[in-house]
């Protein structure tokens, strides 16, 4: 390449693009000036540094673990770690093959793609390194601040990590992309990729039921089956505790290793980058889907037309299925702890419900974006001569279904336990999606249920607001089944935080 | 009591977002007339229009839909009209035929009849063979035809159309303006923003142009004419001369004022 498409020029442009988006994130979208968004990140980090300080101080105390025990809790934290940037490597993989933003520009320009492409999974893993890094980073301060600089090595773990994930996601969909083909694999690389996410969490905790009852992932880390059959201390599994704790050579070695893992894995991208583009592009482009047509036109209430149109959107589209479902992966440890403990302990309900109350609260919060928010037929929907409440009615109907639907056979499997938890469960739940739904009337906006991904970068309130109003009435729910009177504090907490939504909700000019 | 003669009025209508975007616009149009609003991009056309349907509030003026005040009671002029925005706004997993059931359950509508006008509307537009087929992989044109599909379903008496023929191939374009041609010789009202000036000349029983958010001609072609001083001119080069002519005495007038 030569002038102005230079390698060095679309690196800067791809950098350019990569940090407005990054700035979007923590802007939320808005036009913030520079300073307003130092402070905040300044405010956002202050805080993870101190939750980070909470978690990591044991480690470093009187206390500390042995040196086995060390080591599996750091290799632990990595593959955690790991499994989060393969989640996100995959995503943005995904988006480059199928988000037509600039490939039409690209791919009809005379530059070469293979070197654009080549760029563009860089990119992609620095930007995978710094989300990820953005959450571990305050560990690894920490941890360099109570035991020393050597800690700071991790930053070097980070990287290398972010290389070997990115490096799996290309060549994840590449296969994908050869095994199943360019119309199933953006679905199937995206249910993959969120699995990958959660996968290891609720992994480990599945483990923990089967074997010690519990739902805590520590309680496996710690366990004398782990540490006793866990491989000697010079064994190549250690590799990145060892470089995570500040020994040099292993930080090397894996810097080298991933290196060339990476190497590889963007020269076979770059390579097959624009054949597998046009094919994707063709797919989003040419596709009709033949269904035989579910239009009977019977006549309905205006109420059950729009509540019969929002259930068909959301069963026809397994991309969103998939998004909102996947919360409900969530609810599998408790689901377990269910099954396994039936009968044997009686207060068990009490730690079930509120993961189920949480689970069901955020679910709604996803579906209400997409029904109020997400609406792609808004001009029709304002125009019709239906009053805005009975509109709004019919779409919170709908969700409140879907997520009162979702939480009725756990509902149920708890009242063969306990007939007050489970109704203590059922109120719960369907406070949880109401609060939810409710915090999404307040915030919402305008959008395409194509960005449903984007919806939390839309507005931070809405999803702080969401998450502590679910939060408090999955506590108020866990104290209530206990038959703990102080139920009543998270109970008024949650109202608390309900009005703060109210009073921080945009006003219509 | 308004005339019902009258399908739209709009009286004194303002709306200002950081600068006005429509300024004390006043127009009548008759029942069964194609009305034809033009304007330079900006002029305001869309805004004017969005208000009418309902989309935006005024800041000041009113707007009354075949008598209905608007503002008083938008559900009963809702009732009366069809938008149909330049952005063609249908649902990706539905099919046409769904989208139909839809809009005619928003607006109440008689099963057989409902199911009747579907048909006939697959037929007129060139969509009988994509009832089938749900939106997502429909280019421009052919959702720009399903939104005007959903538009017409429930009979309105006045029909909005914001750029209704970007998009469409010639075939498709012949199509919507013979339905609009029929529906108009039927008693139905038609306003219509298009930058394609050949169509309003020869659709339109009336054009206005509109610039900065003013009214600054309107009339019948010869009326136009007229106005602009050029008696056998094309409908372009009257266009651009009340444009240059409008926006000059709109700018003379807002620095007087």
């Amino acid at each position: 390449m030569t002038g102005v498409a230079s390698l060095s020029w679309f690196v800067r442009h791809e950098l350019n693009l990569a940090w407005r988006d990054w700035a979007a994130l923590m802007s939320g979208g808005r036009a913030l000036k520079n300073g307003a968004i130092v402070v905040g990140m300044i405010v956002f980090a202050a805080a993870l540094h101190g939750l980070a300080y909470a978690v990591s101080k044991p480690f470093f105390g009187a206390d500390a673990p042995t040196e086995t025990t060390r080591l599996v809790m750091l290799t632990s934290g990595v593959l955690l770690t790991f499994t989060m940037m393969l989640s996100q490597a995959m995503e943005s993989v995904t988006r480059a093959f199928y988000a037509r933003d600039d490939l039409d520009l690209i791919l009809s320009s005379p530059a070469s793609s293979r070197d654009l492409f080549a760029v563009r999974i860089s990119i992609m893993a620095i930007t995978t390194a710094m989300m990820s890094g953005l959450m571990v980073a305050p560990f690894i301060n920490v941890a360099a601040y109570l035991d020393g600089p050597h800690w700071l090595a991790g930053y070097g773990v980070v990287l290398a990590i972010s290389g070997v994930a990115t490096a799996c996601a290309v060549l994840t969909v590449l296969w994908l992309f050869r095994s199943i083909g360019a119309k199933r694999t953006r679905l199937v690389a995206q249910i993959t990729a969120a699995v990958v996410g959660a996968a290891f969490l609720i992994g480990i905790q599945v483990v923990a039921i089967f074997s010690y009852g519990t739902m805590s992932r520590w309680s496996v880390m710690n366990s004398d089956v782990v540490i006793e059959n866990a491989p000697g201390i010079e064994s190549l599994l250690w590799l990145p505790a060892h470089a995570l704790s500040g020994d040099f050579a292993s930080l090397i070695l894996m810097l080298v290793l991933s290196g060339l893992f990476f190497a590889f894995a963007a020269f076979r991208g770059a390579n097959q980058f624009r054949k597998l583009v046009v094919a994707a592009l063709g797919v989003s482009d040419n596709s009709f889907s033949h269904v035989p047509t579910g239009a009977t036109f019977q006549r309905r209430s205006t109420h059950r037309s729009v509540m019969r149109k929002e259930f068909q959107l959301l069963a026809r589209d397994p991309w969103l299925i998939s998004q909102t479902l996947m919360q409900l992966l969530y609810l599998v440890p408790p689901a377990l702890m269910l099954w396994v403990s039936f009968g044997s302990k009686t207060g068990l309900s009490a730690i079930i419900a509120p993961v189920i109350v949480m689970a069901v609260g955020q679910l709604a919060g996803g579906l209400a974006w997409l029904a109020i928010s997400g609406e792609d037929a808004p001009d029709l929907v304002a125009t019709a001569p239906v009053g805005p409440r009975a509109m709004i009615s019919a779409k919170v109907n709908a969700v409140l279904m879907i997520a009162v639907m979702v939480a009725t056979p756990f509902v149920l499997a708890i009242a063969l336990l306990s007939v007050w938890s489970a109704f203590v469960t059922f109120i719960g739940a369907v406070a949880a999606a109401s609060c939810a739904i409710f915090i999404q009337l307040c915030f919402r906006a305008q959008a395409k249920r194509a960005n449903f991904r984007r919806r939390q970068v839309a507005s931070r309130t809405s999803t702080v607001c969401e998450a502590f109003a679910t939060l408090l009435c999955a506590g108020t729910v866990g104290l209530w089944a206990a038959g703990n009177g102080l139920a009543v504090i998270p109970g008024c907490l949650t109202l608390c935080v309900l009005g703060i939504a109210w009073y921080l909700r945009p006003r219509k000019s | 009591m308004h005339e019902r003669s009258h399908a739209l009025e709009i009286i004194n209508l303002h709306k200002s977002f950081t600068t006005p975007a429509v300024n004390d616009l006043s127009l009548t149009i008759n029942v069964g007339e194609f009305y034809a609003l033009l304007g330079p991009n900006g002029a305001g056309k869309t805004t004017t229009l969005r208000m009418v349907a309902g989309l935006l509030q005024p800041d000041a003026g009113e707007i009354r839909v075949c008598g209905i005040d608007a503002q008083r009671h938008p559900v009963d002029a809702k009732r009366l009209l069809a938008w149909v925005p330049d952005e063609p706004m249908v649902y990706d997993k539905l099919t046409p035929l769904e989208y139909l059931e839809f809009v005619a359950g928003l607006w109440d509508m008689d099963r057989d009849l409902a199911r009747y006008k579907a048909d006939e509307l697959m037929t007129q537009l060139g969509l009988e063979d994509h009832v089938h087929q749900r939106c997502q992989g429909f280019s421009k044109g052919m959702r720009q035809k399903v939104a005007l599909a959903g538009a017409l379903i429930h009979e309105p008496q006045l029909i909005i159309l914001d750029e209704p023929l970007t998009g469409l191939d010639a075939g498709s374009s012949r199509r919507v303006k013979s339905v609009l041609t029929d529906l108009v010789a039927g008693g139905v009202t038609v306003i219509m923003t298009t930058h394609i000036l050949e169509v309003a000349e020869r659709m339109a029983a009336r054009i206005g142009v509109i610039a900065r958010g003013e009214l600054i001609a309107e009339g019948t072609l010869d009326e136009l004419r007229q106005t602009s001083g050029r008696s056998d001119t094309n409908l372009e080069e009257i266009f651009l001369n009340l444009v240059d002519d409008g926006i000059a005495r709109v700018a003379t007038d807002g620095i007087a004022a």
